[in-house]
């Protein structure tokens, strides 16, 4: 005759902060000095009115998790080379658990599972980009240029750190010229003759010379445009002082030609469409709302025309304007509110998701 | 993750333009752009609802500072800094560490040393003076830095943080002298200085807090040293490496662990009763050598007379010989009852007096577990037996070593003297599992002779293994 006898074991009762009351092995439940100390010192865990109640920060989902640890860990005979390979195992998992299971097993006091876990999540940072690291985490990219250069510039002479101060210092500078386009719309919106382009000539008929005015202005700023798709190398930091870098090259950069200004405004224009794209995405939460408020506005007191300027050979330009242009009466609106419009345009081109690609394939178009 | 948002965007622009298309052809609108600003304000909205609920929020940011700590105190400081442009959240995480470890990966490799040392000055000033809250632990550890202006200032900064633990460990060019400010740490509980240059002012009442002491290839006057140990109260691990003829005498009424190596004339223990762990490695030179032979005191005693509590020794190169120095030998009476492990390296069984020393420690310490030897006789000098009875008078007939479980004999090169210890330790050790013995690799000849002769030796064990290693 044989008897069967199991060993019985024994179980301590644990309450999570959102009220559910469950039994855990106990010689698991041990092993985190917070259960082991309430139910020493304090003597809960007994029943299931005497729950010991875990802090706020362990739901039950982690809270069973932590005990897989716990089960696998307080059993003594285990070599280092398993517990070792359980571990890497263990933290395998997405981020967001894995910050929760460092918080909980922090409560608990279960130090070297915080360990663990700290250790996976500094592997995650370590040297990673920001960019990886916020694509990783879902951190919001929320801090102004400014910000982000201050106060720790030159803090290291890495190459990263440069190129992404360079990069910062472009985007400050585009933010600035927009302040600044912003502003010249505010002014000037009852802006005198400027001449623009081939479309409005085109028009308009002969008004040739006010355009002939207005070209420079017009060159210039699609000139400074034309600057800012180029490589890091040519960028230099206006605001910071300290880099002797490229202030030359900015100025000698104004220096162009004026014949090639057309053809190269759009590729210039496409690609920071593009990186306006990227921009948009990120910059979701903050500015569009009040763009969104600006826009609408004004358009309500103006009707709103966006030229840019064209030429034989810009599809893109050549849609856009025949897709804005509709239901213009020729010529009357177009002049006064040139730069205005020029100006919208660039809002309204840069703040949309829309691709190029979309403009171009409406097929509503027409002048 | 932009990028899929653009295109989805897009896409749904793509229909968006679509339905207008049609609109505009059937009907004319009045103010197409008007209406479709609306259209896509409404759907940007709609998206952004949609968004918020999709993606995951960001839980690393709202983590307590302690776990924040305790994640970038495991990445190298540079990068720990650099988190800095992650978010607003994280703008200045990095400056409320309180445990900060630089060392050389805080500045890009060049060539030139003069350059990188710069650049380590520049980042750890400007990292201090962001430094926002307390600093509990500060390690420096360059080869790059030498004593500099820089550094003087930095512990300046750092004693009034009240830090509590101060590891500086710095190139040999020149040893960095140590400032007076370091003196004025109150709250240190640990302290590591290697390569430096100590003088304690007259003022200096000692480290009130003080636990661990480590000082290594430190240049400081004798008589300094012993005020600075005697005036830490709470002293518990002492580490004092390459020191030079040094006389020293250590009252430390806490010390539990030391380390002691360098080429000291003499050491007292002379009251350290609470001493679990013993390391020593004497180097002898020619001076320290003259200075045993004409010393009248007792080593072992001043030594080991006053650890009752000891659990653990090891005594590298000298030590033995150190401890065998020295008149009335084996006439104080000293239990060392709990004493586990004991380590002693080359031990030369050609001087009967260090076999004496060793015979003396294991025979007072009742609850031995594990004894390893190394010796350091060499055969060339070793001839016939001499004194053979010494054993037979010097060992009482009925000791046993009740809880010797492990020996671990090295270098042996078959001399009298080892075969007789050998003999004696497996006569008297009825628990013994192993006894490891590994020949000198300068004897070849001799090694057949030495199994034979272990083969006779009577064991007290049953379970004994005794394991010849040949390599």
């Amino acid at each position: 005759m044989f008897f069967y006898v199991t060993k019985m074991k024994s179980y301590i009762w644990v309450q999570t902060a959102d009220g559910l009351i469950q039994q855990v092995e106990e010689e698991v439940a041990m092993f985190c000095p917070m259960i082991c100390r309430e139910v020493l010192q304090m003597g809960m865990g007994s029943s299931k009115n005497y729950a010991v109640s875990l802090p706020q920060r362990v739901n039950p989902a982690i809270l069973g998790i932590i005990l897989d640890y716990c089960r696998f860990h307080q059993v003594s005979g285990r070599s280092n080379k398993e517990r070792k390979s359980f571990d890497e195992k263990f933290v395998r998992l997405d981020t967001k658990k894995l910050c929760e299971l460092t918080s909980a097993a922090d409560s608990l006091q279960l130090r070297p599972l915080v360990d663990l876990t700290s250790r996976a999540l500094a592997r995650m940072i370590e040297g990673k980009t920001p960019e990886e690291i916020r694509e990783t985490f879902n951190l919001p990219d929320d801090l102004t240029e400014e910000e982000k250069l201050e106060p720790l510039r030159n803090i290291t002479d890495d190459p990263r750190i440069r190129l992404l101060n360079r990069l910062y210092a472009r985007k400050r500078r585009e933010l600035r010229e927009r302040e600044q386009i912003k502003n010249v719309e505010v002014e000037e919106e009852h802006g005198d003759e400027r001449s623009v382009d081939d479309l409005l000539s085109f028009i308009n008929g002969g008004n040739g010379d006010s355009k002939g005015v207005k070209g420079t202005k017009t060159k210039k700023k699609s000139r400074r445009r034309k600057d800012q798709p180029r490589g890091c190398s040519s960028i230099n930091e206006n605001g910071n002082h300290k880099k002797d870098s490229a202030v030359g090259t900015f100025s000698t950069k104004l220096e162009l030609d004026d014949g090639d200004i057309d053809e190269e405004l759009d590729p210039a224009m496409e690609e920071e469409l593009d990186r306006e794209v990227e921009d948009f995405a990120r910059r979701l939460n903050c500015v569009w709302p009040e763009r969104m408020q600006k826009i609408l506005t004004s358009s309500q007191e103006s009707r709103r025309l966006l030229p840019i300027p064209i030429n034989g050979t810009g599809s893109l330009k050549r849609y856009t304007a025949k897709f804005l242009l509709l239901d213009m009466p020729k010529g009357t609106v177009l002049f006064r509110n040139l730069d205005d419009q020029q100006a919208s345009l660039r809002h309204f081109v840069s703040t949309t998701p829309w691709r190029s690609e979309d403009l171009v394939a409406s097929k509503s178009l027409r002048v | 993750m932009p990028l899929s948002l653009s295109l989805s965007l897009s896409l749904s622009s793509k229909r968006r333009t679509k339905r207008r298309k049609s609109k505009a052809e059937e009907d004319q609108p009045t103010n197409p752009e008007l209406s479709f600003f609306f259209v896509f304000h409404f759907w940007y909205f709609s998206l952004k609802l949609c968004m918020d609920s999709i993606l995951v929020q960001d839980v690393i940011s709202d983590l307590p500072q302690s776990i924040v700590e305790t994640i970038l105190t495991k990445i190298p400081i540079r990068d720990a800094v650099r988190t800095s442009i992650l978010s607003s959240k994280w703008r200045y995480k990095w400056a409320n560490l309180t445990h900060l470890v630089f060392d050389d990966r805080c500045s890009s490799l060049y060539n030139d040393k003069g350059l990188v040392e710069g650049n380590l000055v520049k980042f750890i000033t400007r990292f201090l003076f962001l430094h926002d809250g307390p600093i509990h632990m500060f390690t420096l550890s360059s080869t790059y830095l030498q004593g500099s202006p820089y550094i003087d200032q930095w512990l300046l900064f750092l004693s009034r943080k009240d830090v509590k633990e101060l590891v500086i460990k710095l190139g040999d060019q020149e040893w960095f002298r140590a400032p007076t400010c370091l003196f004025s740490c109150r709250k240190l509980t640990r302290l590591e200085l290697i390569r430096c240059e100590l003088d304690p002012p007259p003022s200096f009442k000692g480290f009130l807090s003080l636990k661990c002491l480590v000082l290594q290839q430190v240049f400081i006057a004798p008589d300094k040293v012993e005020n600075l140990l005697s005036s830490c109260p709470l002293l518990e691990s002492l580490t004092l490496s390459y020191f030079d003829s040094f006389a020293l005498s250590i009252c430390a009424p806490n010390l539990k662990y030391l380390f002691l190596e360098g080429e000291f004339k003499d050491i007292r223990l002379e009251n350290t009763p609470l001493l679990i762990f013993v390391s020593v490695s004497m180097y002898m030179t020619d001076d320290t050598a003259e200075h045993f032979e004409q010393s009248s005191s007792c080593n072992f005693d001043k030594f080991l007379g006053g650890v009752p509590c000891l659990q653990r020794l090891i005594g590298y190169i000298y030590f033995t010989k150190y401890l065998s120095v020295g008149n009335e030998l084996g006439k104080l009476p000293i239990t060392y009852s709990h004493l586990k492990i004991v380590q002693l390296y080359e031990v030369s069984f050609e001087d009967m007096k260090e076999i004496l020393v060793v015979l003396r420690l294991i025979l007072n310490s009742p609850i031995l577990q594990e004894l390893q030897i190394s010796s350091s006789s060499n055969t060339s000098l070793a001839t016939e037996a001499t004194d053979l009875d010494f054993w037979e008078n010097e060992c009482p007939s009925d000791c046993t070593f009740r809880l010797l479980k492990s020996v671990k004999i090295a270098d042996v090169s078959g001399v009298p003297h080892e075969m007789e210890f050998i003999k004696f330790l497996l006569r008297n050790s009825p628990v013994l599992e192993i006894m490891s013995i590994i020949p000198s690799s300068c004897v070849t000849d001799g090694r057949i002779n030495m199994l034979i002769e272990l083969l006779r030796f009577r064991r007290a064990s049953a379970e004994a293994e005794i394991t010849f290693t040949q390599n």
